[in-house]
C-alpha cells in the first residue's frame, strides 16, 4: 500500500485545523497540525511533510515571512490559506514562493482539489520529456541542474534552492533552449498540463527564477522576455557529466 | 406571536462529525464576545470575528462568516454598537439554526 501523503496544517484557529485535518484525513492524507510558527519549526526539525497549508495571520510570526524562509530552505509545496484575502496579499504570497493561495472562507472541496493539484504539479513531469530526462544533468552558463536530486548549483558550485514551481519551470526552459515559449506553453509544460487560475503565476515564477539565477530583471541575459510572445532561455545547454563538487554545504536562497 | 423562521443549513456528510463541535464553539463565543466588549478589548473582538469569518462557510454556515465579517469590521472601528449588533445576530442565527446532513 502506498504511503499516504503527509500534509502539515499551520493555523492558529483550532476550528480551521479541525476542518482541514478532517477533510484531508477522510481523503487519505496523513495530517499534522500546529498552531504557530514555533510549532512549524519544531515539526520540520523532525519530519518533512509533502505539503504545507499555511495561514498568514499567526500569533508569533507573519506567515509571509515564514513562507519566504521555508522557500529558501526547501522545496516543500506551500498553499497559503488566509482570511486577509486582499489581492496584494495573494500576489505577495505567490511572490514569496507559495505554490497556491486560497482565501478564507473557502469551500473544503476546493481546498482538497488544490492540495491534490499542487502535489501533482510538484511531482509531474511534462509528457514529452518524462522518459529522456529523468536522470539528466543540465549545464548552462556555468550553472548545473541535477534533475534526480532536484538540485541547482551556481557557477561557484554552491547549492541554490528552488521551489517546486521554479524547478519545473527551469526544466522546461532547459528542454527548449533558444526557443520562445508562450505563457500558455510554460503553464502547460511546467504544470503538467493543468491550467492555473492565475496566469500571472508564470510571470512571477519567471521573475523568481531570474533572481535565483542572479539574472538582472531589468536586463536579463539568461531568461529574456520576448514582447507579446513569452520568454526564451537564451543560452547554450549541455546535458550529462558529473555532479559538481559542492563548494560548501551551505545553501543560498534569495 | 409567530415563531421566528428556521434557518435550515444542509451540510456535507463529511462534516457531520465536526459540525456540532464547531457550533458549540460559537456558543462559547456568545460568552466571550460580550466579555471582550465589556472590557473594551477590541483586539480580541477582532480576532473572534476574523476567525468566524474565516471558518463559518467552510463548515457550511455562510451566515456565521457574514456575521464574523461584520463583527471584525465593527471591532476595527471600535464601534461598540456595531459589535453588539453582531453578537445579537450570532445569537439569533444559532437559535434559529437547523442543521440537516446532506
Amino acid at each position: 500500500m502506498p504511503t499516504p501523503d503527509h500534509v502539515l496544517v499551520v493555523d492558529d484557529d483550532p476550528d480551521i485545523r479541525t476542518l482541514v485535518g478532517k477533510l484531508l484525513e477522510k481523503n487519505g492524507f496523513r495530517v499534522s497540525k500546529v498552531a504557530d510558527g514555533k510549532g512549524l519549526r519544531q515539526l520540520l526539525d523532525k519530519t518533512q511533510p509533502d505539503l504545507i497549508v499555511l495561514d498568514l495571520m499567526l500569533p508569533d510570526e507573519d506567515g509571509l515571512v515564514l513562507c519566504r524562509n521555508l522557500r529558501s530552505r526547501s522545496n516543500i509545496p506551500v498553499i497559503i490559506l488566509s482570511a486577509r484575502g486582499e489581492d496584494m496579499d495573494r500576489i505577495i504570497g505567490l511572490e514569496m514562493g507559495a505554490d497556491d493561495y486560497l482565501g478564507k472562507p473557502f469551500h473544503p472541496r476546493e481546498l482538497l482539489a488544490r492540495v491534490k493539484s499542487v502535489l501533482r504539479r510538484a511531482r509531474s513531469l511534462p509528457d514529452d520529456i518524462q522518459e529522456e530526462e529523468a536522470d539528466a544533468i543540465y549545464r548552462f552558463a556555468g550553472w548545473v541542474l541535477d534533475v534526480p536530486t532536484r538540485q541547482l548549483y551556481s557557477p561557484k558550485s554552491k547549492k541554490v534552492f528552488l521551489s517546486g514551481g521554479e524547478f519545473s519551470l527551469l526544466r522546461v526552459f532547459l528542454n527548449h533552449p533558444n526557443r520562445v515559449l508562450s505563457r500558455d506553453q510554460l503553464l502547460d509544460f511546467s504544470h503538467g498540463r493543468e491550467i492555473d487560475p492565475f496566469d500571472r503565476t508564470i510571470d512571477m515564477q519567471v521573475s523568481r527564477l531570474r533572481r535565483r539565477l542572479g539574472d538582472d530583471p531589468k536586463k536579463p541575459s539568461l531568461i529574456k522576455t520576448v514582447r507579446s510572445s513569452g520568454y526564451v532561455l537564451a543560452v547554450r545547454v549541455e546535458r550529462g557529466g558529473e555532479q559538481p563538487h559542492v563548494a560548501d554545504d551551505s545553501s543560498t536562497g534569495d | 406571536m409567530s415563531m421566528p423562521e428556521r434557518i435550515v443549513v444542509r451540510i456535507d456528510a463529511d462534516l457531520a462529525e465536526i459540525a456540532p463541535g464547531y457550533l458549540a464553539n460559537r456558543r462559547k463565543d456568545l460568552e466571550l464576545l460580550p466579555q471582550a466588549l465589556a472590557s473594551g478589548d477590541f483586539a480580541q473582538l477582532r480576532t473572534l470575528g476574523h476567525r468566524m469569518k474565516g471558518s463559518g462557510a467552510g463548515y457550511g454556515f455562510d451566515g456565521i462568516s457574514k456575521i464574523g465579517r461584520a463583527i471584525e469590521e465593527a471591532a476595527k472601528q471600535e464601534n461598540h454598537l456595531g459589535v453588539e449588533a453582531g453578537i445579537a445576530a450570532l445569537a439569533a442565527y444559532l437559535d434559529r439554526l437547523e442543521v440537516v446532513h446532506a
